[in-house]
């Protein structure tokens, strides 16, 4: 039986949009690179590792033969951790032909070359019609049954439509965008955010100090994005202060879990071992300040979390630190000149 | 185009063209109708006064009134008329055997071109006049040639100045590259001489002045089923001459899109070649016949810039002649350099016409028009979209490809050291400027120009950008006299002059013409 949709990534994110899709009626293929996991899930329909015993949709099949998985599937949607997406798409690229549509659904850069992760498909596979997904999607509120949002993100409009008829339904709205790189930068760097919000939560402020880290903190991602070729507009939408909402107050956020975690004393090796879980905003933060770096633009925040998560100080004198700074206007004048 | 193609292209251009119109209805119909006439009659009317522009605007006259009394029967007839003229008008009397015979005498028709006004006794001081031993083609020359029989070549240049259709003309042709249909503007031909050659060269005519959006649509159309009859050509994606000296970072789509289409046409056909093989090739020069001309229209008021110049200096032959002097002296060269094939997706295609992915496995590029996990169907919006695509790796290509010359190095480090003079100007003030005391000191300019050697050295080490020779070896400052002594045999000011260990920037806006050829690169200001 031929697939409709392939979700390659087993993690919390990857089996629930293999269980949005199944929800919504499509034949989905779920790769995990595990046999024993796949076999778990075949049988019970649940993914403990990630999603406890969570009832996933029965119509999902999972199999660790990615060429089962990809070939011939017309909706493929890569959910793997960053530092594995290269070599996930090389491999699948052996498999994936010109017609297939290609997503992307995770929030991240590429460590090294800086790459959003459909920028490495386009280098690693032969797809063209490729897209990001996007938005504020906590994985156990959808397993819990509640709705949710989300924004498609590609210039061709066969992508946005796919991934419509593929996903959206009652519990899962989707929105379709054409600013590619604004929605994969905006969902990456608002988990540097997070970490932030996590930190100031965990050194016991309460809603003035995360608000502040928010909207100072949309405002120095939008200003790396844009430079980076984003449409400023990405950033108020879903996909932008969306998602920075929900990451930066939750504590089903792994970013947020992180910052907590370190500003409550533990080191950083340690909170990523309690966590389980890929955080991607730890990457992301030294992709974020190399890239500032290289623009010319200044990340306060992100320079705060980075020097926090090297261990170089401590979280109470950061937010000395910042609040240090001089007063300034609260929208940058040259903000236009920049967008040009 | 071959003669016995000729009819069967007008009728298909004429086909599609009417039949894009007719698709959107009745009112489409007299829409276009009415802006041809309307841009026609324009056009007829901005001409001097004679008696043949008094019988074609009446005649214009008389088709408006058809077409507000016409039924769509008559409208439709009328509209095939103006496209059929159109179309008759575009294609060239293209003869391969003429061909062969005008690309041998492209050196002899330069000197021919210049001897038409130019005193004799010049010609006879320089003999060897030509271009010949000037250009050097390198790059993926061989790999290039391996296509040709594979399928349709699409060779798409940078576009620098007027000589460019002659140095192309002559130097693929001296590959063994084989004829190349393509559009000329209408200037090139307006030389008898040059007219003669360009034609047989296998140019079409594009008259800029007719603006009608039919008549562009012809154009574009006829260029499609060239290249569906299989006929290789070229075009500049550019559009028009670089106004700026920046290798063009944006293209026009709409004609580069024509590939995707005769794929998908060719295929559907089942051609038993139906591979296109877009062929990037960039175009170096160390000085540029038209570049004061150029650089002037670019910095005037956005909006007043002409889209077609007629009096720069290619129409002057004393020009031309000063210009290949200039050549002829500074032992300079031209370079031609061909880059690695891809098909109209963008992809890099291998010797045998096979489209690789990065890890060199074979594409199978017919997938590329179906829609996911089915057969084909037609969808603009994805055709646009990898035609954007492909543009994106040309200009990526253009950069790669690329030869700085010390003209280019030096203007780019004088206008940095300009810039840092200044901090607080803006680009306008900076030109306008040019007080004595604004000179630099020549230590530090060739300083300068070493640092920047450096990193160009280094780029081009990892494939960014290629260098002339004596970029390579010459220092700093043999760069900067050099780079003096070149502007001096030409232009009528140099860009830069020496008054002992200083060194004014008495021409700016040349200046900043020559700089731009490093504008891209991420080497910083401006």
């Amino acid at each position: 039986m031929q697939a409709d949709v392939a979700v390659l990534g087993g993690g919390s994110w990857g089996t629930i949009l293999a269980h949005l899709a199944a929800h919504n009626g499509q034949r989905t293929t779920l790769y995990m690179r595990s046999p024993e996991a796949c076999e778990v899930l075949n049988t019970t329909h649940t993914n403990p590792r990630y999603l406890g015993d969570s009832a996933l949709h029965p119509g999902i099949t999972a199999t660790s033969d990615l060429e089962l998985a990809v070939r011939g599937t017309p909706v493929v949607i890569f959910c793997v951790p960053s530092k594995a997406s290269r070599a996930v798409a090389r491999s699948a690229g052996a498999f994936i032909t010109g017609d297939q549509v290609v997503l992307s659904a995770t929030k991240g850069l590429e460590p090294e070359s800086f790459h959003t992760v459909t920028a490495l498909l386009r280098a690693e596979t032969c797809a063209l019609k490729l897209g990001a997904l996007s938005g504020p999607n906590l994985a156990k509120e959808i397993m819990r049954g509640q709705p949710s949002a989300t924004v498609v993100a590609s210039h061709y409009r066969e992508v946005i439509e796919r991934a419509t008829q593929a996903l959206h339904s009652e519990l899962f709205r989707i929105y379709g965008q054409d600013d590619l790189r604004g929605v994969e930068l905006a969902g990456a760097l608002k988990n540097v955010i997070a970490i932030a919000c996590g930190a100031a939560a965990g050194l016991g402020f309460g809603h003035n100090v995360r608000a502040l880290l928010v909207t100072r903190g949309l405002a120095e991602i939008q200003r790396l994005g844009v430079k980076l070729g984003a449409d400023p507009l990405t950033f108020s939408g879903l996909a932008g202060v969306g998602d920075l909402m929900v990451t930066c107050s939750s504590e089903l956020s792994r970013n947020f879990r992180v910052g907590r975690g370190i500003a409550q004393g533990k080191t950083l090796d340690e909170v990523v071992e309690e966590l389980g879980e890929v955080a991607e905003g730890v990457n992301t933060t030294r992709v974020a300040l190399a890239l500032a770096a290289r623009e010319g633009v200044q990340l306060p925040i992100t320079e705060a979390v980075g020097a926090l998560l090297d261990g170089e100080v401590q979280a109470q004198e950061i937010l000395g630190d910042l609040m240090g700074r001089a007063a300034r206007y609260e929208i940058d004048f040259d903000y236009t000149a920049e967008v040009g | 185009m071959r003669a016995e193609d000729q009819d069967r292209a007008i009728a298909e251009v004429v086909s599609r063209v009417v039949g894009g119109v007719t698709q959107g209805g009745s009112q489409a119909l007299e829409r276009a109708l009415a802006e041809t006439i309307y841009h026609e009659r324009k056009r007829v009317e901005r001409g001097a006064p004679s008696r043949a522009r008094t019988r074609a605007l009446a005649a214009w006259d008389k088709r408006r009134s058809q077409l507000v009394r016409g039924s769509d029967t008559v409208r439709r007839r009328v509209l095939e008329e103006l496209v059929t003229g159109f179309a008759r008008e575009v294609l060239g009397n293209f003869d391969p055997r003429v061909h062969a015979l005008a690309t041998r005498a492209v050196p002899f028709g330069l000197s021919a071109l210049l001897h038409a006004s130019s005193p004799q006794q010049l010609l006879q001081r320089f003999p060897q006049l030509g271009l010949d031993d000037r250009i050097e083609v390198n790059g993926a020359v061989e790999h290039a040639l391996a296509l040709r029989d594979k399928g349709t070549l699409v060779c798409v240049p940078t576009h620098s100045s007027n000589l460019d259709s002659i140095v192309l003309g002559y130097g693929m042709h001296e590959q063994g590259f084989p004829p190349l249909l393509y559009g000329a503007g209408l200037n090139l031909f307006k030389n008898p001489l040059m007219g003669y050659f360009m034609r047989n060269l296998g140019a079409y005519t594009v008259d800029r002045r007719k603006t009608a959006p039919i008549y562009k649509q012809v154009l574009k159309e006829y260029a499609g089923v060239a290249l569906e009859f299989g006929y290789h050509s070229l075009f500049f994606p550019g559009g028009t001459r670089s106004r700026s000296g920046e290798v063009e970072s944006k293209l026009k789509l709409g004609l580069l899109g024509t590939t995707v289409k005769a794929y998908a046409n060719k295929l559907a056909r089942h051609d038993p070649k139906p591979g296109l093989f877009v062929v990037p090739m960039v175009l170096s020069y160390e000085l540029v016949l038209e570049a004061e001309t150029l650089i002037d229209d670019h910095l005037q008021a956005e909006g007043k810039a002409r889209y077609i110049i007629t009096d720069d200096e290619f129409s002057s032959p004393l020009r031309v002649f000063q210009f290949m002097r200039g050549i002829l002296e500074l032992d300079a060269r031209i370079y031609l350099t061909l880059m690695p094939p891809r098909d109209p997706f963008g992809n890099l295609v291998d010797r045998e016409g096979r489209s690789l992915d990065a890890s060199g496995r074979t594409i199978d590029t017919s997938r590329y028009l179906c829609a996911a996990g089915d057969g084909p169907v037609d969808d603009p919006n994805r055709d646009q979209e990898y035609t954007r695509e492909l543009g994106q790796q040309l200009t990526r290509d253009y950069l790669r490809g690329n030869t700085v010359f010390p003209t280019h190095l030096v203007a780019f480090a004088a206008f940095a050291e300009l810039e840092a003079m200044h901090p607080q100007r803006d680009l306008y003030r900076l030109l306008r400027a040019g007080a004595e005391d604004e000179s630099m000191v020549f230590g530090d300019l060739a300083r300068s120009c070493d640092a920047l050697r450096e990193r160009l050295l280094a780029m081009e080490a990892a494939g960014e950008v290629r260098l002339s020779r004596r970029v390579r070896t010459l220092d700093g400052g043999d760069l900067v006299v050099h780079a003096l002594r070149s502007w001096g045999t030409y232009h009528t000011h140099s860009a830069l002059t020496r008054r002992g260990d200083r060194i004014d920037a008495t021409d700016r806006n040349l200046l900043l013409y020559y700089r731009n050829r490093l504008q891209g690169y991420g080497l910083g200001a401006s």
